[in-house]
């Protein structure tokens, strides 16, 4: 079984140890993983900016890297959903592109939905402790329906207490190229989940998605707050130390 | 017709977000709204699941809006057959003169109206003023708002954001009332007003919440009676309605009555819903002895004529898109700067006045998907938006410093030995502003926003790639 | 009266429609719909079981009536014979200090005589029927300044505790409109379980005896409502705001 490690270009440039951690967990469960280095992004920024030339482009480029492999795990809801969701719509006027595109997201897998529903692993056998939290990434939750699968991972971790928040499924706000063009309402909408977060009194808040995680973390620590977010492939990883 | 102010919506939300008052009205009364569907739904009613009758819905809708034509003309047929006049106004002004025209040659010196969001794309108040015709709103909430002068705030409770403060210093105003802070008592003011227009009006007008193209008739959805006031006491009644209302048979008509009673105002069903489809008998003992139907266009060609956003013309205008988007939840009604607010405004306004003018609408959206989830017939609001967007970028109206910002994206995205010479740079030059891993001012365009309340992540000092090749790769490299 | 005439505007409206869907010319044959697909001898059986159906499930559906009823905010009176259901009608105005009331010239009160429980009481109860010698405008006059209406129903609906009311000749609309207090008498017969059901039965009519067929018909499902100032519910706002439903076994 071929896997091939979809970074993200988030994690790549910006949290690679979200990278690492994903590499170290999959290992654990016994992946021999594959990082083709030619990857770069999955074209989603320009594809809902509206550019739907020049995403089709670096889609192609996606496609073209990621085809030979048996699988593709990306640490990322929106990454995922755009692969699986979103190429056939951007490839629908060409029939050959869009033959391949599907093939590539039908062996597409976002990390948690890869461990339990690929592996058919749902303990890690890590341990941790406190009391965490987690947030359902928008896409994650509604373009992919995953949201038993990271809990699962988690719950199963050794003396790791979930406390659900208030509304885990409303949108942090981030929305990719809306956290800047609406900086306004993206804030107004992050601070009510902000404040959803420190009603669990969790010191961890976990998520699936960086793009999330950097909004959410964006805020608390502008506003001092104590809690400390982390991606789900690092909370997993910490617990095998 | 009232203005279009779709090229104002950011400096609109911004506005509405320091607005108190606003953001109090977008939170208490709105959960009200999301918790009352959700309970609708859960209680136990008939056989069907919600998802089929969703399904079903959209399937019906779909149906009718590819045949619209064969539908518009059965309507036309039956209600004609019933002894009612359609009418079919290409747009609002068009519509205005239809309304006109009944109105002189019935001699109709006041009119009272339930709800129509047509009649708000038409501006109606405004031109009957003119020609020295006193229109009167019927419903509590337009009634408010006509008052203050201003535009719906939501679909289904238009003055949702006025408080009992605000409605008791209007009605101590406007119909000289004492003022009180008892929410029954200004009801009961508003009710007498009201009662007195209906005793006495020559006309009313209403909208139409469905259309059954079968057998000619128009199926008025309401609480408070004023839509049966409307249609019934005064001797001219005037529907106006958007074309796309159709269904095409009378049984049809319930299972669009539970899934819509449950999505606007979480009910299993509305107090009154009236079936409309012709003028008075001459034998029957009262209602009105002229019925006439308006069917619109005004813009809706262009949802229909384009196979993805035609779905957007199968909305039964239940609101609860509205009620569950997080943009809608901070902004309100009003920053959408025309008839229809939230995610199906973002569609239909651009639409209907303009794409260039409202292009921001499509891109006020994180793209959650909470609408697409609720919408009882399933409209693919997202995908709408996301077709949207593109269209506002293939007719060049995109933002500037998007539009460079995308391009170097794209430039940068094409091979990894771009993206890394980029990132290489972007490292040389964040020195400039980062600090401990994360920069807290970046007076760069497009992004400077960010960093006024959150800190932006700085590149990591070196990439997940690096880290592979160097550490993680074992040797294997593919 | 003569069919009014088609709107000039209609054949260019309609021929934009159809370039907007990308066809050049109409659908002559009917669409692939289910209902207007079915043929009438189908659509008769269909109301036949129908009709076997709510006959064989008359004591579920009225007592499904009566629950939603009461959840939707009905005063429901059961009541098994004739005379106390006319008692009952007096006793609801006398609890409202009624004076005047309106009722329609259905025949449902041929059989629940109201003229009379009232008369005792020193209620007035007036006939909303023009035919009595009474001008159409005077009708609305008095409906507006009674203190409750009462009629009959042609349905009750279980599902909904919709009561529909179909407009007739000794049948006017401001009846059940205009006062603030509304009885509805009821005849278990009438009940039917779903919207559904209403919707076949209707249909039926439509297609075979369209002229019997109101133009205007209406629901009721509860009292007048409105949460617009607010989102705080307030009762009896254009329409009755108190409903009574007078359940009658059938004769």
């Amino acid at each position: 079984m071929r896997v091939a490690l979809c970074a993200t270009c988030l994690v790549d440039q910006f949290f690679p140890e979200v990278g690492e951690a994903t590499v170290k967990v999959l290992r654990h469960l016994g992946v021999d993983v594959s990082f083709p280095e030619a990857q770069t992004c999955c074209g989603q920024i320009g594809f809902n900016g509206g550019y739907r030339k020049e995403a089709a482009e670096i889609a192609r480029h996606f496609v073209e890297t990621f085809e030979p492999y048996d699988h593709i795990v990306a640490p990322s809801g929106s990454c995922s959903s755009m692969i699986k969701v979103y190429y056939p719509e951007l490839f629908a006027d060409n029939p050959r592109m869009l033959e391949r595109a599907i093939a590539v997201g039908e062996k597409t897998h976002e990390l948690s939905e890869f461990i339990v529903n690929v592996l058919g692993v749902t303990e890690i056998g890590g341990a941790s402790t406190g009391l965490v939290t987690y947030h359902d990434a928008c896409h994650l939750l509604r373009e992919l329906g995953i949201s038993e699968e990271p809990r699962t991972l988690i719950q199963n971790t050794h003396g790791v207490e979930l406390e659900e928040m208030p509304k885990s499924d409303d949108c942090c706000g981030f929305g990719g190229l809306f956290s800047v063009k609406f900086p306004e309402i993206s804030t107004a909408i992050l601070n009510d989940k902000i404040s959803n977060i420190e009603k669990t009194g969790a010191s961890t808040l976990i998520a699936n998605d960086c793009g999330c995680l950097m909004h959410m973390r964006g805020a608390l620590r502008r506003q001092g707050s104590s809690v400390r977010p982390k991606h789900i492939a690092e909370f997993l990883a910490e617990g095998l130390d | 017709m009232p203005d279009v102010k779709t090229s104002q919506f950011k400096s609109a939300s911004v506005k509405a977000l320091a607005d108190s008052n606003i953001q109090r009205a977008l939170g208490a009364p709105f959960a009200h709204f999301v918790d009352g569907r959700k309970s609708a739904i859960d209680a136990d009613f008939t056989e069907e699941s919600w998802e089929s009758m969703r399904d079903r819905a959209a399937a019906t809708k779909a149906h009718t809006i590819e045949r619209l034509d064969y539908y518009l003309d059965l309507l036309d047929k039956n209600v004609r057959r019933n002894g009612g006049h359609v009418h079919f106004a290409n747009d609002a002004a068009h519509a205005n003169q239809i309304v006109l025209d009944i109105a002189r040659e019935h001699d109709v010196k006041t009119v009272i109206k339930s709800k129509s969001m047509v009649s708000e794309e038409m501006g109606i108040n405004a031109v009957l003023e003119k020609n020295g015709i006193v229109p009167v709103e019927t419903d509590l909430g337009e009634y408010i708002i006509q008052l203050a002068k201003e535009t719906p705030f939501h679909l289904i409770a238009p003055a949702v954001h006025k408080t009992k403060g605000q409605v008791s210093d209007l009605f101590e105003k406007f119909l000289d009332s004492a003022p009180t802070d008892d929410i029954e008592k200004l009801c009961i003011i508003a009710r007498d007003v009201l009662r007195d227009n209906f005793a006495k009006a020559d006309m009313g007008i209403s909208g139409a919440n469905f259309i059954v193209a079968e057998t000619g008739t128009v199926v008025l959805v309401t609480n408070e009676g004023n839509g049966r006031m409307t249609t019934s006491a005064p001797r001219v009644h005037v529907a106006i309605s958007g074309m796309e209302k159709l269904l095409p048979s009378i049984e049809d008509v319930s299972l669009f009555l539970r899934l819509l009673a449950r999505s606007a105002t979480g009910q299993r069903i509305t107090s009154y819903n009236s079936f409309i489809s012709g003028p008075r008998a001459s034998t029957d003992e009262d209602g009105p002895e002229e019925f006439h139907l308006i069917l619109v266009d005004n813009g809706r060609l262009n949802l229909l004529k384009d196979e993805t956003l035609r779905e957007a013309l199968s909305c039964i205008r239940c609101g609860a898109c509205l009620n569950h988007c997080p943009v809608y939840r901070k902004v309100g009604g009003h920053a959408y700067g025309w008839v229809y607010p939230g995610p199906i405004g973002a569609i239909v306004s651009p639409m209907l006045t303009g794409l260039k003018q409202g292009k921001d609408l499509p891109y006020a959206s994180t793209l959650c998907g909470s609408c697409r989830d609720v919408c009882p017939v399933k409209i693919d609001l997202p995908k709408l938006l996301l077709d949207l967007r593109h269209k506002v970028v293939k007719s060049g109206a995109g933002a500037m410093p998007e539009r460079l910002g995308i391009r170097q994206w794209h430039d940068t995205m094409k091979t990894r030995k771009k993206l890394e010479g980029k990132a290489r740079l972007g490292r040389m030059l964040q020195g400039l502003v980062a600090r401990k891993g994360f920069i807290t001012r970046l007076p760069l365009p497009v992004v400077s926003g960010w960093t006024k309340s959150r800190d932006f992540p700085a590149l990591a000092p070196r990439s997940f790639a690096e880290i592979w090749r160097d550490d993680l790769s074992g040797g294997d490299r593919s | 009266m003569p069919t009014p005439v088609e709107d000039p505007n209609k054949e260019a409206f309609l021929a934009r429609v159809r370039d907007a869907l990308g066809r050049t010319s109409p659908i002559m044959v009917t669409p692939d719909h289910p209902t207007l697909k079915t043929t009438l001898p189908r659509h008769e059986e269909k109301i036949r079981t129908t009709k076997a159906r709510t006959e064989a499930r008359r004591s579920q559906n009225v007592a499904r009536l009566e629950s939603t009823a009461i959840a939707a905010s009905w005063h429901v009176h059961r009541v098994s014979d004739a005379e106390i259901a006319a008692n009952v009608v007096a006793e609801i105005a006398s609890s409202i200090h009624a004076k005047n009331i309106v009722r329609t010239a259905e025949d449902i009160f041929k059989r629940v005589d109201t003229d009379a429980t009232l008369r005792k009481r020193g209620v007035r109860s007036t006939v909303l029927a023009s035919g009595r010698a009474r001008r159409k405008d005077d009708l609305k006059e008095i409906a507006f300044k009674a203190d409750m209406g009462v009629s009959g129903v042609e349905y009750a609906i279980a599902e909904t505790a919709s009561c529909a009311v179909f407009q007739r000749k000794g049948n006017a609309r401001i009846a059940t409109l205009a006062p603030p207090v509304l009885a509805l008498i009821v005849e278990e017969s009438q009940v039917l379980e779903t919207l559904d059901d209403f919707f076949a039965i209707v249909r039926f009519q439509f297609l075979t005896n369209r002229g019997r067929l109101p133009n205007y018909y209406n629901f009721i499902s509860g009292p007048s409502r409105t949460a617009d100032i607010e989102q705080t519910l307030t009762v009896g706002v254009h329409g009755p705001g108190e409903v009574h439903m007078i359940l009658l076994a059938s004769a």
